[in-house]
């Protein structure tokens, strides 16, 4: 696995070979090796080979809680040269079948705490899959009920020595994960394996990584922060520590248990934490590193922190899924950042190595040094674009004039100081918002609103704010027949429990601009009235 | 001190509003209150900080199991029975 030609996978094989003994993944609180981890994934992929079609992209699809099949399957799909589609059981099933139908992958892994998960998954689907179940050993009913596709149990998976190493192409998707859409509709950015190998050969000579560090891993594997997770920590032969029911509960608790010597979460995470008490200083002397990403820090936060993990680094990373994990950084620093912060947020920093920052105006031209504009994103880390959908690919990413390059459009509006210094964040340029660090793009929302309620109008913003983005959506219908009730009960089919509107106001007029649209800041300004 | 009667219809109502469960939706002692629908995990941790609020003092979340919050008998069991008796 020489340098041209690295794949997401080739940091794992090679760390197999040098430290097979050592600890790959922790969990319930239990340790396994990289060779019974890469026996694992190399079973599963080589059932797959012979299994599947390959009629269908290559890409699985992995249907799994925090469970060692789970990483066993994304594993898998990456040894068997495909990308892994991760699924999240938390959402909708009617969700994770668009997003399974949308990447069109021909095989599915499921473990043992999504089989009833997965029944409902397949009610409407009419392409044959292939399912492995590596955690079920009766599949009997599974197979009667659905007789359309084929299920693999325990008893039936190929021996892991069955596996072969494919060639992969470095261009190919390494993994495809859904982020919202505004039309209503998730979109799927597609990493290849060049854009996920940069950023993480930048992550472990930035960070040292060894084979002696011990990496939480609190990202849903939804989240392509888990990706920094897994491929940071086993690109070193580092050990992966996945928290329990409990230590979801107060995931401080993880540091301790786990002996967590890297910490890597959203922001909203750490607000938590401080509610319940757990960032005192001093608190967590193991830890030497802690990484925030997903959303805006808020300054007392990264101050907290810092005192709470004295020996660590603190960084706060930025970068949306289109650009790979993250793509600029800033360190922390007690004396120097309180001054360099502006609007009691944390800066976004500078871009990673190989990575190019544009601050432009509306004609995508660069705008003076000082002044506010969107953030471009350009170098080696910009994805291949939205999987099956030119249109928005075009639409986001594209070449700014003077720049022969691709860049991605983030939608983020910050500025870089007028004397030099770094990158702030400023906010959104549209109807994005984060909740809870996760993407959600409020026309989603409101295409989703308008046909469960059946008006023209309807409107989502993000209420009440936070430093962050927002800790929930309230949402504004026009009048209608539906019944709320059923409105609701409709969006809880479609759309995963952060989307979901606290509360729905009806409003038989809507406040409207100058331009004639909706007046989101008028509607705003009723909460805050109302308060 | 709120009764009981009390600290469950409290407990049971910022269950409901939180869930943004439909109107006349039942939460009975023994419904499960992490099912999809209701509460997620980090819905939990403000249940936590809303206990400590009708407690009247905090909670030692390193000594919480996740089975203290199946349903109302057992965050009632779990937080506030052992201080009535």
């Amino acid at each position: 696995m020489g340098a041209p030609g690295r794949t997401l996978r080739s940091g794992f094989l090679r760390a197999c070979e040098r430290f097979a003994e050592r600890p790959a993944l922790w969990i319930d609180g239990a340790e396994v090796s990289y060779a019974e981890l890469l026996r694992r994934g190399a079973a599963i992929a080589a059932t797959l080979a012979r299994r599947a079609s390959g009629n269908d992209p290559p890409l699985t699809a992995v249907l799994a809680q925090r469970s060692v099949t789970a990483y066993a399957g994304i594993l898998a799909a990456l040894l068997r040269g495909h990308g892994f589609v991760p699924l999240n059981p938390a959402f909708p099933a009617a969700r994770a079948r668009q997003m399974l139908e949308r990447a069109a992958a021909g095989a599915l892994v499921v473990d043992a705490g999504c089989v009833a998960y997965l029944e409902q998954m397949l009610d409407g689907i009419e392409r044959r899959l292939v399912v492995l179940l590596p955690d079920s050993h009766a599949v009997g009913t599974l197979a009667e009920r659905w007789s359309r596709h084929e299920f693999v149990a325990a008893g039936e998976l190929e021996p892991a020595q069955a596996w072969t190493p494919g060639p992969v192409d470095p261009n190919e998707v390494a993994y495809l994960l859904f982020t919202s859409g505004s039309t209503g509709q998730p979109k799927g950015v597609a990493v290849a394996h060049r854009n996920a190998v940069h950023f993480v050969d930048t992550a472990v000579a930035r960070y040292g990584i060894t084979e002696t560090d011990r990496v939480s891993q609190i990202f849903d594997l939804t989240f392509d922060l888990s990706v920094f997770d897994m491929f940071v920590a086993w690109e070193r032969g580092a050990c992966v520590c996945c928290p329990s029911a409990k230590e979801k509960l107060v995931p401080s608790s993880l540091i301790g248990n786990a002996r967590l010597s890297v910490w890597f979460s959203v922001p909203s995470t750490g607000v938590l934490l401080r509610r319940l008490g757990k960032l005192q200083p001093g608190a967590y002397p193991g830890l030497r590193l802690v990484l925030f990403c997903g959303e805006a820090l808020p300054v007392e936060l990264a101050q907290a922190w810092a005192a709470a993990a004295p020996n660590a680094v603190l960084e706060n990373l930025y970068g949306p899924t289109e650009v790979t994990i993250a793509c600029t950084v800033y360190r922390w620093d007690s004396a120097r950042s309180p001054a360099e912060c502006r609007g009691g947020l944390v800066p976004i920093g500078d871009p990673l190595p190989g990575m190019v920052v544009l601050v432009v105006d509306d004609s995508l031209r660069e705008v003076a040094a000082g002044d506010a504009g969107e953030l471009l994103m350009g170098g080696p880390q910009v994805t291949l674009g939205y999987w099956r959908d030119p249109e928005r690919t075009a639409a986001a990413f594209s070449t700014p004039p003077g720049h022969p390059e691709i860049f991605y459009r983030t939608g983020d509006r910050v500025c870089r100081p007028a004397g030099g210094g770094p990158l702030l964040y400023l906010g959104r340029l549209d109807n994005q918002v984060k909740i809870q660090g996760y993407r959600v793009e409020l026309e989603e929302v409101e295409a989703v609103l308008r046909e469960a309620a059946q008006v023209e109008t309807a409107v989502a913003v993000g209420w009440p704010l936070n430093a962050s983005g927002a800790d929930g959506i309230v949402a504004f219908l026009g009048s209608g027949t539906v019944d709320l009730e059923v409105v609701r009960q409709s969006l809880r089919q479609r759309l995963p429990a952060y989307m979901l509107p606290r509360t729905i106001h009806r409003l038989r007029e809507f406040p409207l601009t100058a331009h004639g649209k909706v007046d989101r800041g008028a509607l705003r300004r009723t909460l805050e009235e109302g308060a | 001190m709120s009764s009981e009667a009390d600290i469950r219809a409290k407990l049971r109502r910022w269950i409901l509003v939180r869930a943004q469960a439909e109107s006349g939706r039942e939460l009975h002692d023994d419904t499960p209150i992490l099912e999809p629908g209701l509460l997620s995990s980090l819905d939990v941790v403000e249940l936590i900080l809303f206990i400590e609020s009708l407690r009247g003092e905090e909670v030692d979340v390193d000594l919480i199991e996740p089975e203290a919050f199946t349903d109302l008998n057992t965050l009632y069991d779990t937080f506030f029975r052992a201080r009535a008796a």
